[in-house]
Parts: C-alpha cells; sequence; structure tokens
C-alpha cells in the first residue's frame, strides 16, 4: 500500500478528524504561519512592486543612458548629447522596448516670495510620458499644461515649504554648464500628492523650459530612461545597448553598477575631455533605497523561519502523541501484513494532509487579511514613505507566494512527521500489540 | 507432511532488568492442515508466546519455527510480514478493528495489502465474508456503533478475507459472554469445516475448549500434552478450573 492508495488518505483523513480538537488547534497554527507568510510575502511584492513603479517612473527608466560631458579635465556636466542619434539607436536595437523617453536633469535653487529650497529638477515632455501620468497622483493644476515652457510641477510638501499654490510664479537660478549663472520665472501649473523621499528634493518642469535654465540646445537632454515590455531582460539589453552605442562612435564609461550621481567625483578626477556615456540600470539607480527592502526581506524570512521551526516541533509532538495513542493499532496493522514502509507512509501522509488543510485554510486567511489591510489604506510611518516613494501601505499577494507558501510549510511538515512515522515504522508488531495506553 | 505449523524445540526467552524469563522451555508440536486446535493452559503457561511465534509477529530465542514449509528464522523482515499477509489470519482477544474504518474498509484491508484483486472482486469478497458473519447489513457501520460479538465476527471476517491457510486466535471469546463466545466458535468451526482453514485458537475456558479436535495442554512453557477435546475438559474440570465464562455470568 503506497501514499497513492485511497483507503491511506482515507485513514489519515479520518484520523485527523477523529482527534478533532488536536487537529484544529493544530491546523489553526499551521494557517496563522501560513497567513503571516502570505501578508508578508504580499507586503514584501507590494513596497518592492511600489518601489520599482514608482522609482522607475520618476527618478529611472528600467534601463537609463546618461552622460558626463566635460569641457576641461575636472569639471563634469551631467549631459547627454546627441540625445535624437541615441534615441534612434534604442529604437532600432532594443527588440524587447516598450518605450524610451528623455529627461533633462538639473540642480537650482527655487525662490518663491516667502522662501527658497535647493530642489533637483527633471526636465520632461509630458506628452511622451505614458507612465508619468499613472504614477503621479494629482492634488490641483493640470499636467498637462506642463507643456507651457515654464510649466513646473511641485509636491505638495514642497508648495507648503514655498508657501505656494497652482498659477503663482517662482524663480530658478542655477549655475549654467558655460560657468555663468542664469535665472528663468516658471509658474506652478500641478501640485501633486507626496511620493516618498523624492517629494523631498525633487520637482519636473517643462524640459525646454529646462534647457533654457541651463542653455542647452535641442540635442542635448539629461539622460534617456528605457521602459521594456519584460524586465528579465535587462541586462542582456545593457550589454547590447553598449556595444550598439561604441559601434556608433560612441565612447562609454566602464560598467559600474552605482547610480549616476555617486560617479561625479571619480569622473572629475580622470583626464579625459568630451562627452563619454554611463549606462545604468533600475536596480543601480535605486540602490540606496533597495536596503530596506533587503531589511524587510530577511525579517521576513526570519520570522517565517521561527514560526516555522515553532510548529514543526508542535507537529512532531502531536505525531508522536498520535502515534503512541495508535501503537496497538500500527501493531495490527503491521500482524495483518502491512509493510513497514507503509506504516511510515501512513503517518507521513497524515503529517501530509495536515498540512495541506492548515495551508490552504491559511492561504484563505491570508488572502482575507490582505484585502483587509489594502482597504484599510493603512498611512505608511514617514521613514518608510521616504524610501518607498508611496504614502500608503499596499499589499499584493501573488499566486508565485502562495504556491511557494502552501509548499514550502506543507513540505517543511510533512518532512518534520517523517521522524516520529519512521520510529512507528520500525517497531516490532508484538511490541506494539502488547502495548498498553 | 501434511504439517502446516512444525515447531521444534524452541525456547522464547525474555529479559526483565536483569531477570531472564523463560516463557516456552523446548516446545515441540506439528499442527496438520484443516485442525481445529485449542491451545489450553492458565496464565502465563506461553499460550499467547507461543501464537505469537507461529503468527511470525515474534521470533523464537532458539529452536525451529516452520509454517506453511518455511523456517521463519530464515526470513527477513519483509518475507515475513508477507508471510503473514498471504498466509496466516489473525483474531484477537480484543477485537483490533481500525477505529477510523468502517466494517466493510476493515475487512477489505488486507485485499488492498495484497493488491491482487480489483474493486469489485474486492467488494464482492468482503460482502460474502460479511454475509458469512452476518454483518452483511452493518457495512457502512464504524467499529464503535457495534456490540463485542458483532466486532469479533468482523475481526473473524479480516482474518478469512485473504484466503489464509492457518488462523490463530488468541482467546477470541475472553471479552464476551458465553453465548456470544460460542456463536464465534461456531462460526469459526463451520469456516474451518466448509473452507478447511487450519485455526489454532488460545483459551482456558473448557466450554470454548470442547469444539476443538485436538487441545494442546501447556503448563509452565512446556507442552503436557496432545489430547482429544473430550480428555481436556474432563482434565480441566477435574483440577476446578473455573470456566471463564460461567464465572463472569
Amino acid at each position: 500500500m503506497t501514499i497513492f492508495d485511497p483507503m491511506m488518505w482515507l485513514i489519515a483523513f479520518r484520523s485527523l478528524f477523529q482527534h478533532r480538537i488536536r487537529t484544529s488547534l493544530l491546523g489553526g497554527a499551521i494557517a496563522v504561519v501560513t497567513a503571516l507568510l502570505v501578508a508578508l510575502a504580499g507586503i514584501y511584492v507590494g513596497m518592492k512592486e511600489t518601489l520599482l513603479v514608482s522609482a522607475t517612473t520618476l527618478m529611472s527608466g528600467h534601463v537609463n543612458v546618461a552622460g558626463f560631458y566635460k569641457s576641461t579635465a575636472s569639471s563634469s556636466s551631467p549631459v547627454v548629447t546627441q540625445y535624437k542619434q541615441l534615441m534612434e539607436i534604442v529604437r532600432r536595437d532594443v527588440k524587447d522596448l516598450d518605450y524610451v523617453v528623455q529627461r533633462g536633469r538639473g540642480w537650482a535653487k527655487l525662490i518663491s516670495d516667502s522662501g527658497s529650497m535647493q530642489v533637483g529638477i527633471g526636465g520632461i515632455d509630458i506628452a511622451n510620458e505614458p507612465g508619468f501620468l499613472k504614477v503621479v497622483n494629482l492634488k490641483s493644476g493640470s499636467l498637462d499644461d506642463l507643456k507651457r515652457p515654464d510649466g513646473l510641477l511641485l509636491f505638495e510638501e514642497q508648495a507648503k515649504k514655498l508657501d505656494v499654490k497652482v498659477g503663482d510664479r517662482l524663480t530658478f537660478s542655477a549655475p549654467t554648464y558655460k560657468g555663468t549663472n542664469n535665472t528663468i520665472d516658471v509658474t506652478v501649473v500641478a501640485i501633486a500628492g507626496n511620493i516618498g523621499m523624492l517629494s523631498s528634493w525633487n520637482t519636473f518642469m517643462n524640459d525646454q523650459g529646462l534647457r533654457k535654465l541651463y542653455q542647452l540646445n535641442d540635442e542635448t537632454t539629461g539622460a534617456l530612461q528605457i521602459y521594456l515590455k519584460d524586465l528579465s531582460k535587462l541586462r542582456p539589453v545593457q550589454e547590447g545597448l553598449r556595444k550598439s552605442f561604441a559601434e556608433a562612435g560612441f565612447e562609454l564609461l566602464d560598467n559600474d553598477p552605482r547610480p549616476f550621481w555617486m560617479k561625479f567625483d571619480g569622473v572629475n578626477r580622470e583626464s579625459w575631455t568630451g562627452q563619454k556615456l554611463d549606462i545604468t540600470n533600475w536596480e543601480d539607480e535605486t540602490a540606496f533605497v533597495q536596503w530596506f527592502v533587503t531589511i524587510l526581506t530577511v525579517a521576513a524570512t526570519t520570522l517565517i523561519f521561527v514560526l516555522t521551526v515553532i510548529i514543526g516541533v508542535g507537529i512532531m509532538n502531536v505525531m508522536w502523541i498520535s502515534i503512541r495513542e495508535r501503537t496497538r493499532e500500527i501493531g495490527t496493522l503491521r500482524a495483518v501484513g502491512m509493510q513497514r514502509r507503509s506504516v511510515l507512509a501512513m503517518f507521513v501522509t497524515e503529517g501530509f494532509l495536515l498540512g495541506l488543510m492548515g495551508t490552504g485554510l491559511g492561504v484563505l486567511i491570508g488572502g482575507a487579511l490582505t484585502a483587509a489591510l489594502n482597504a484599510a489604506a493603512i498611512q505608511l510611518p514617514k521613514g518608510a514613505q521616504l524610501v518607498l516613494m508611496s504614502e500608503k501601505l499596499i499589499v499584493t499577494p501573488t499566486p508565485g507566494w502562495i504556491v511557494f507558501a502552501i509548499g514550502f510549510i506543507t513540505g517543511a511538515i510533512t518532512l518534520i512527521s517523517i521522524i516520529p512515522s519512521f520510529r512507528a515504522a520500525r517497531l516490532k508488531p508484538v511490541t506494539a500489540m502488547s502495548h498498553v495506553g | 507432511m501434511n504439517a502446516i505449523v512444525s515447531i521444534r524445540d524452541v525456547v522464547k526467552e525474555y529479559q526483565l532488568g536483569t531477570t531472564v524469563v523463560q516463557a516456552l522451555r523446548g516446545v515441540s508440536l506439528e499442527v496438520q492442515k484443516g485442525e481445529f486446535l485449542s491451545i489450553a493452559g492458565p496464565s502465563g503457561s506461553g499460550k499467547t508466546t507461543l501464537l505469537n511465534l507461529i503468527g511470525c509477529v515474534d521470533t523464537a530465542t532458539r529452536g525451529v519455527v516452520e509454517v506453511a514449509g518455511k523456517d521463519t528464522a530464515k526470513l527477513s523482515e519483509r518475507e515475513l510480514t508477507d508471510l503473514r499477509l498471504n498466509t496466516i489470519g489473525f483474531i484477537f482477544q480484543s477485537f483490533n478493528l481500525v477505529s477510523v474504518l468502517t466494517l466493510f474498509q476493515n475487512v477489505e484491508f488486507p485485499l488492498l495489502l495484497q493488491r491482487k484483486l480489483g474493486a469489485k472482486e474486492r467488494r464482492d469478497k468482503v460482502m460474502q465474508l460479511l454475509e458469512q458473519v452476518g454483518l452483511h447489513t452493518h457495512a457502512k457501520h464504524r467499529p464503535s456503533e457495534l456490540s463485542g460479538g458483532q466486532r469479533q465476527r468482523v475481526a473473524v471476517a479480516r482474518a478469512l478475507v485473504t484466503d489464509p491457510l492457518l488462523v490463530l486466535a488468541d482467546e477470541p471469546t475472553a471479552n464476551l459472554d458465553s453465548t456470544t463466545g460460542n456463536q464465534i466458535i461456531d462460526l469459526m468451526k463451520t469456516l474451518n469445516q466448509q473452507k478447511g482453514t487450519t485455526f489454532i485458537f488460545s483459551t482456558h475456558d473448557h466450554k470454548v475448549m470442547q469444539h476443538a479436535n485436538a487441545v494442546i495442554r501447556l503448563a509452565d512453557g512446556k507442552v503436557l500434552e496432545r489430547v482429544s477435546a473430550r480428555e481436556a475438559v474432563e482434565h480441566a474440570l477435574s483440577l476446578g478450573e473455573a470456566p471463564q465464562a460461567e464465572a463472569r455470568a
């Protein structure tokens, strides 16, 4: 008789049912651990996806082509010249391309009637930014007005600090790459909800306006942000682009998986002049916030491991009790001709079934818990908002994690049940049958 | 060469702390096919130990135990299990049915272990046996829903379902009242006569003993004699052994 025999499952199921209270307590504990795993996995995936969507839309593409332009050996400007030619190459050579946008990059002083602050500037062509519209949570004004050369988008926190509203005029003041200082007037056309740390230091304005501030020509931008249909193709796309750009005569920095802005010092110490391109991906650019996700993953994994061990010890104890209670039954079954391996299979089946029922229930509870968390739209603490670029806790349970939760916990319980089951199978029929208790 | 069981100079010792207890002291006997044999003797005489050795659920310390022509000492654990499954049926004093299975499933269980018959053949065979023991209408009941006598009849059906050459019954009537006990022994006797199955049962109840073809009398781990049922009963009565069933009544 093997575990594929319906009788084996029937005995296991009815034995569990016969000890309903014990089964309920243990199954309930398994369900709680599973529900926690599903919920924690949902939080992990939700945070990672939120970070991915926000970060890749607002501050990075899946793949970025940025560059340093050095007019002298010791100073560099974060610009890409001849970007239209680069875009053509991207469109021609990247097979999994979803879309590509150009973004200006700058760092300037923003001055209002009542105050000022240093901010980063993203220069965008709003007509060609499909992802941006989905991510930004507009509170007032119109994103369409960013088509105006003097259009500026602020986040709520910045608008509050500067005490401005839609329609107010402000001034940007920045040193140009030619070494002189320049100012332009801009109009607040949109105010968006805060998106983590980005809302503290970054603004968005019309790309033409940004070029005007830095006195750049139409062929120059800050970076190309490339969005792919399939994220698993990240590395091959990066490699392919390095090759394509080199073949087209562009010079590239060596591959360096650090955010673009961390490379200034190194580049300024190098002796070359002119343009060099720097290709990074979204993970490189957001590495400084991903530690949070890593810590979350480690904490969740540790918690699940500890809970699984506790449940495992409980399961093993219950199996010992069950086997002790059924020692005479084991002796009888062995006497009537059941092989040792079948006795082993019988108890392992019971452990597996208990695990499966517990995890099944746990997935339902976990699903309900994640739905409740999403419905509650829990406000994230400020610290978490900063790194996750989201105000609310978003929980995303995925089929992969649900299957993993069921498989991992059921598998662990089945493995644990082998130890007492093996002991049961080794019992001599005469010893088992004469057992009292 | 018609012996189904052949035992020669069998010794069985148990270690109890530092003391070695001899449960069987050089037992020899032969049981022929088709016999309805009783093993009688007072408590502690070695009846159960002897049945355990014949049933291959225990091993002898010394001596030879042959069942169906096979020396059990030379068989592996797996082969012993197969021998029990295919050659021997067991009826226990405490019925030993699987509580979570129905009567039908309890009787069907050895057939599932054998994996020789298809579902329909199994069903027909189990229902036929349940009918023979008068419980076909209770096939879907659980053991806990039955009386002791009914449970023992299920145990008889389970012991016979694989058509074993040999059925061992360890005090099959000990937990039953005298009427039910007699019914069980009658049932066993009928099946012995109809199918030719060899039955060996232990008892110290002279009313049960009297149904046997022959009685092996054991005392202090030794075979005293092999006598007819009438002689065994007379001997028991002359010693003033209180018949168990009567004492309970």
